[in-house]
C-alpha cells in the first residue's frame, strides 16, 4: 500500500513538472483549418532558436499572420536521433502543411517522414544539404556555410604576426569535416597553418583545447560544431589562462566571450528561410522547384570586453564596420 | 581406476593468509568402490572433491584416470566421464526450464549441442523411466519448471540427471546436507540404489556419520589435509557409528570446536 | 491517427529485433551486454555504406547480421578469454565500435532518395507495389519481425538452443554437462548482436541515414522492451518471450509518440520512460508478492 502511495506521488510530481514544461511546446490545436507548419528542432541551442525565431518573423514579414495563415507547432528533438524520427513521423500523420527541419539530423528525419504523404520540407542551419541528401526532391532551405575566408581575412588583420589558427571539431559531424577542408585550403592564401583537433564527444573538447595551447596556437577559430559550442565558456576559461584570443564563427559564440567573428546571423537565415516558406504556403512556388539557397552575407561581430582581457587592440577599420556585442 | 598422487595444494600462496592444505597427498579409487568420505570443517573434503573435478588448481602432484593424467583437461572436459551433485539442490538441475527440458539436456550431455530438435519425443518414455524409480511421481510433472518443486525433488531429478548417461564417476558433494532429515533420508536410499544399479564408482563427502558408515564399501575420515581412517568393506562392517564418531570427536576437539 | 499508428507500430517493430538480442542477453544469458550501443551503429554504418555504393538492399540485411554477430563475438572473447567482466568487456567492444563505424562510414552519411531500400526495391514493390511507403515499411519490418520470432523460437526448442537457456540459468550445470559454458556465452553474445546490427540496418533503411550516435541509450530502449513485454505477461506461461519483448517494444514506442503528440518536451522525455520503467517494475514485483524481498528481480 505504501509502495502505491509513493509511486502515485511520483506520478504526480512528473507530470506536473511536465505540464509546467509543456508550455513552450507550440498549441497549434484549434486551429482549425489554418496550416500548420511544424517545426522540428534538432535541440536547444541558441544559433538554432534564433533560426526559429527567424523563420516566423519571416513568414510574417512576408504579410502572413499567424493563427489565421499559419500555426507553428514546435518540437525539440533533444539532440536524440530516434525523438526526431518520430518527430517527423508525428507530423506526417498530423498532415501538416510544411515541415521545417532546424539542423541537418532534424532535416533529414524530416525528409524522410515527408516522403510517402510528399510533404513540402524546408530546412535551415545546414551547411552541406547535398551530403545531408537535401537537394533533390520536395525539399529546399537556407545553407549556412561559414564564410571562412572572411573570418581568415578578419584574423589577419587583428592578429598581423600570427601563424597557427587552432581548430578543434568533432570528427563525425560532416559540416565540420568539410570546414575544416575548406580551412586547410585557404589557410595558406592568407599565411596561417592550421592545427586540427579532432574529437568525438563533447568530454573531449577541453583535452583537444589544452593540447592544442601546448601545440603555441597563436589564436582558436570555432566552428559551428556542437559538440565545441557546448562547452564553449570552459574552453575559453583555459584560453584566456594561455592568453591565447578565440575566435567565433557566429555572433551567439562572440557574446559568450569569444574574441571577433566574421558570421552569419542565424535570425536572418532564419528570415530568408521563412520568405521561402510564405512562397510555398501562398502557392507561389514549390519547394521541389526552389534550389537551396546559401547566405553569403555576414557580418563582423566583436566584444571588446574579451579583446580588452587579452589587452589586444584591433584596427579602426575593423572596428567601424564591425557589431559590438558586449553590453558596454 | 582414479589415482591422486603426492597432491600439493596450497590456498592464497604468496600471501599472509597462506594455508597449506594438502601435502604430498595419495589416494587410489578401485573401479565400482563406492567410497564414503567424512571429516570436520576445513579437513579437506570438498577440495579434495574438486581437485578430482578440476574446479581449483593444484600445485602439485597428478590425477590420473585408469593410468592416464587428467590434469591437463579443463574442468568441464573432466565432465565428460564424470557426474557430479551437489550440496545446494539448485546446482544440479536448470529452475526456468522444465523437467522434460532438464532431462532432455542431461541425456544429451558430452554430445553435440546442434539444431537437431532439443527434446527427442522417443526418448521421453525412457525419462519417465528414471523418474518413476524415484517414487515422486516426477514421472507426471514433466512439463512443470523445476523451480517450483522442492529441495528434495529437485535433487532427486538432479541425481537422475547426474547419472543418466555412462559414467566413470559419480561424485556426491555432501548432496543431503541441505534437505530435512526425512527427504534427506529418501535421497540417500535412491542414491544408493541407483549407484548398485548402474554398478557406478563413487565418492560421497558427507557430514552425517550414519551414512558413511552405513552406505558405501570403503570409509575414510579426513582431518586437516590428511586421511586419519581408511575402513574396507570388511573392517567397516565391525566399526559401528559410535565408534566412528569417538575418533571424529577428537579430531573436533583439538581443532578446538 | 491511423498514419501515426502505423508508423509506431512500424518503429516497434523494427526496435522489436534490437529488443529480441537483448532478450537473449539480458533475459536468457543474464550478461548486461552494453556492446548494443556500438553495434547497433555498426549495422546502420554497413548499411549506408553499401546503399550508398549501389549494392543489393536486401543484401545489406545479410551484412548487417555478419558484422553484429562479429561484435558478439569480439565481446565475447574479451570476457571468456581474456577473463575481462562482463560489463567492461561489453564497454570495451562498444567503445572501439565507436570508431570503428565512423571509419567505415567516413562520418555521417546519408543516403539518398534515389537510392531503393527494402522498402522500395524490386521485389516489395512487385508485391506490394500498390501500398503507399508508410504502409510498405510496416508491412515489411512485419514480415521480418514475425520471420525471426520464428526462428527464434524455432532455435530455443533445438539442442544448442536449450543449451544456450541453461547457461543462463545455471552455468554449473552446463559444466557439469562437459560443455564448454564460455563457449555457449559467447554463441549467445553473438546471435543478440547479429540481431541488434540487423535493426540498426533496418533503421538506416527507414532513416535514409545512419549518424554516429544512434547507438546511444539503444540498450537501455531494448531494456526497457523486454521487461516491459515480459512483466507483463509474466503471469501468462503460454505467450511466448520473442512475443512478449515485441510487444514490449510497440508499447514502449507508442508512450512516447504519445509523450511528443500530447507536446511533453523532448527534454521530459527521458524522464517520463524512467517513470513507466518504474511503474512496470513495481506493478511486476508487486504481483508477485515479493517485491520488498526480491526487489533486484
Amino acid at each position: 500500500m505504501k509502495k502505491l502511495l509513493c509511486m502515485i506521488m511520483i506520478m504526480a510530481m512528473t507530470f506536473t513538472m511536465a505540464a509546467c514544461g509543456s508550455g513552450s511546446g507550440g498549441d497549434a490545436e484549434g486551429s482549425g483549418d489554418v496550416p500548420v507548419i511544424g517545426i522540428n528542432q534538432y535541440g536547444e541551442h541558441s544559433s538554432l532558436d534564433n533560426c526559429r525565431e527567424g523563420f516566423i518573423q519571416g513568414l510574417k514579414d512576408a504579410g502572413l499572420v499567424e493563427g489565421t495563415d499559419f500555426a507553428i507547432e514546435y518540437q525539440n528533438a533533444g539532440f536524440d536521433d530516434n525523438i526526431s524520427a518520430q518527430i517527423s513521423q508525428n507530423f506526417s500523420a498530423n498532415n501538416v502543411a510544411i515541415m521545417c527541419g532546424i539542423a541537418t539530423p532534424s532535416a533529414m528525419a524530416c525528409f524522410t517522414a515527408a516522403e510517402d504523404k510528399d510533404i513540402p520540407v524546408i530546412f535551415t542551419a545546414i551547411t552541406d544539404p547535398k551530403a545531408a541528401g537535401l537537394t533533390e526532391g520536395n525539399v529546399t532551405g537556407t545553407s549556412d556555410k561559414l564564410p571562412i575566408e572572411a573570418q581568415l581575412e578578419l584574423i589577419r588583420k587583428i592578429q598581423p604576426d600570427a601563424k597557427t589558427i587552432g581548430i578543434v571539431y568533432t570528427t563525425s559531424e560532416p559540416n565540420s569535416v568539410s570546414a575544416i577542408a575548406e580551412y586547410q585550403e585557404k589557410a595558406g592564401d592568407y599565411g596561417f597553418t592550421i592545427e586540427a583537433a579532432g574529437v568525438t564527444a563533447q568530454a573531449e573538447v577541453t583535452q583537444a583545447v589544452d593540447t592544442l595551447i601546448k601545440k603555441g596556437v597563436d589564436c582558436f577559430s570555432n566552428l559551428t560544431d556542437n559538440n565545441v559550442v557546448g562547452v564553449l565558456p570552459s574552453v575559453l576559461e583555459k584560453t584566456d589562462a594561455a592568453g591565447i584570443p578565440v575566435y567565433g564563427s557566429e555572433i551567439e559564440q562572440v557574446v559568450k566571450g569569444c574574441v571577433a567573428s566574421a558570421g552569419i546571423d542565424y535570425i536572418e537565415l532564419g528570415k530568408k528561410t521563412g520568405a521561402m516558406a510564405a512562397k510555398i504556403l501562398k502557392g507561389e512556388a514549390k519547394a521541389s522547384e526552389m534550389e537551396y539557397e546559401t547566405i553569403t552575407d555576414y557580418s563582423i561581430y566583436i566584444n571588446s570586453k574579451a579583446l580588452a582581457a587579452l589587452s589586444m587592440e584591433i584596427p579602426q577599420d575593423v572596428k567601424d564596420g564591425a557589431v559590438e556585442t558586449s553590453e558596454e | 581406476m582414479l589415482e591422486l598422487k603426492n597432491i600439493t595444494k596450497v590456498y592464497n600462496p604468496g600471501t599472509v593468509t597462506e594455508m597449506c592444505l594438502f601435502k604430498d597427498f595419495s589416494l587410489s579409487v578401485e573401479d565400482g568402490e563406492f567410497i564414503s568420505i567424512v571429516g570436520s570443517n576445513g579437513s579437506g573434503k570438498t577440495s579434495l572433491l574438486n581437485i578430482i573435478c578440476g574446479s581449483i588448481p593444484v600445485e602439485g602432484g597428478d590425477v590420473l584416470i585408469n593410468g592416464n593424467s587428467i590434469m591437463k583437461l579443463k574442468e568441464y572436459e573432466r565432465y565428460k566421464m564424470m557426474g557430479r551433485v551437489y550440496q545446494n539442490p539448485s546446482m544440479g538441475t536448470c529452475p526456468n526450464l522444465t523437467i522434460l527440458e532438464n532431462m532432455a539436456l542431461a541425456d544429451n550431455k558430452a554430445k553435440f549441442f546442434g539444431l537437431g530438435r532439443g527434446i527427442n519425443k522417443k526418448r521421453i518414455d525412457f525419462y519417465k523411466e528414471q523418474l518413476e524409480i524415484l517414487g515422486l511421481g516426477l514421472e507426471d510433472k514433466m512439463d512443470i519448471k523445476v523451480g517450483s518443486l522442492s529441495g528434495g525433488q529437485r535433487q532427486a531429478a538432479a541425481l537422475v540427471m547426474a547419472s543418466m548417461t555412462k559414467l566413470d564417476f559419480l561424485i556426491l558433494d555432501e548432496h543431503t546436507a541441505a534437505l530435512d532429515p526425512h527427504t534427506a533420508e529418501i535421497i540417500m536410499v535412491l542414491t544408493n540404489k541407483i549407484i548398485r544399479e548402474k554398478k557406478l564408482t563413487a565418492i560421497m563427502v558427507t557430514h552425517n556419520l550414519r551414512y558413511a558408515v552405513e552406505y558405501g564399501d570403503r570409509l575414510i575420515m579426513m582431518d586437516k589435509g590428511k586421511i586419519v581412517m581408511d575402513k574396507n568393506s570388511e573392517e567397516k562392517a565391525k566399526t559401528s557409528t559410535d565408534d566412528i564418531l569417538r575418533v571424529f570427536n577428537e579430531i573436533s576437539i583439538e581443532c578446538g570446536n | 491517427m491511423i498514419d501515426l499508428i502505423i508508423s509506431t507500430l512500424t518503429q516497434g517493430f523494427i526496435y522489436a529485433l534490437l529488443s529480441y538480442g537483448i532478450f537473449i542477453t539480458y533475459k536468457i544469458l543474464d550478461f548486461p551486454d552494453l556492446t548494443v550501443d556500438g553495434s547497433f551503429p555498426l549495422g546502420a554504418a554497413v548499411t549506408a555504406v553499401m546503399l550508398v555504393n549501389g549494392f543489393n538492399p536486401y543484401l545489406t540485411l545479410l551484412c548487417a547480421l555478419a558484422v553484429g554477430a562479429a561484435a558478439g563475438l569480439a565481446t565475447g572473447l574479451i570476457h571468456v578469454k581474456l577473463g575481462v567482466r562482463d560489463l567492461l568487456a561489453g564497454i570495451i567492444t562498444m567503445t572501439a565500435l565507436f570508431s570503428i563505424n565512423l571509419q567505415i562510414a567516413g562520418s555521417n552519411l546519408a543516403v539518398e532518395r534515389a537510392v531503393d531500400t527494402i522498402f522500395s526495391a524490386g521485389p516489395t514493390m512487385m508485391l506490394f507495389g500498390s501500398f503507399s511507403l508508410i504502409q510498405r515499411k510496416l508491412i515489411v519490418s512485419l514480415i521480418l519481425v514475425i520471420l525471426f520470432k520464428l526462428i527464434l523460437d524455432f532455435y530455443f526448442k533445438t539442442k544448442s538452443g536449450l543449451l544456450l537457456r541453461a547457461v543462463g540459468d545455471n552455468n554449473v550445470l552446463v559444466t557439469s554437462l562437459a560443455k564448454d559454458k564460455g563457449r555457449v556465452k559467447i554463441l549467445g553474445l553473438v546471435i543478440a548482436n547479429a540481431l541488434v546490427a540487423l535493426s540498426g540496418c533496418i533503421v538506416c533503411h527507414e532513416q535514409r541515414a545512419f549518424a554516429s550516435t544512434m547507438g546511444t541509450g539503444q540498450m537501455i530502449f531494448g531494456l526497457a522492451a523486454v521487461i516491459i513485454g515480459t512483466t507483463l505477461f509474466r503471469r501468462m506461461s503460454f505467450v511466448k518471450g520473442t512475443t512478449a519483448v515485441l510487444t514490449g517494444s510497440v508499447i514502449y514506442k507508442a508512450c512516447i509518440q504519445a509523450a511528443i503528440s500530447m507536446g511533453l518536451p523532448a527534454n521530459l522525455l527521458k524522464l517520463i520512460t524512467a517513470l513507466l520503467f518504474l511503474v512496470i517494475l513495481v506493478i511486476g514485483n508487486v504481483e508477485k508478492g515479493k517485491g520488498k524481498k526480491y526487489a533486484g528481480a
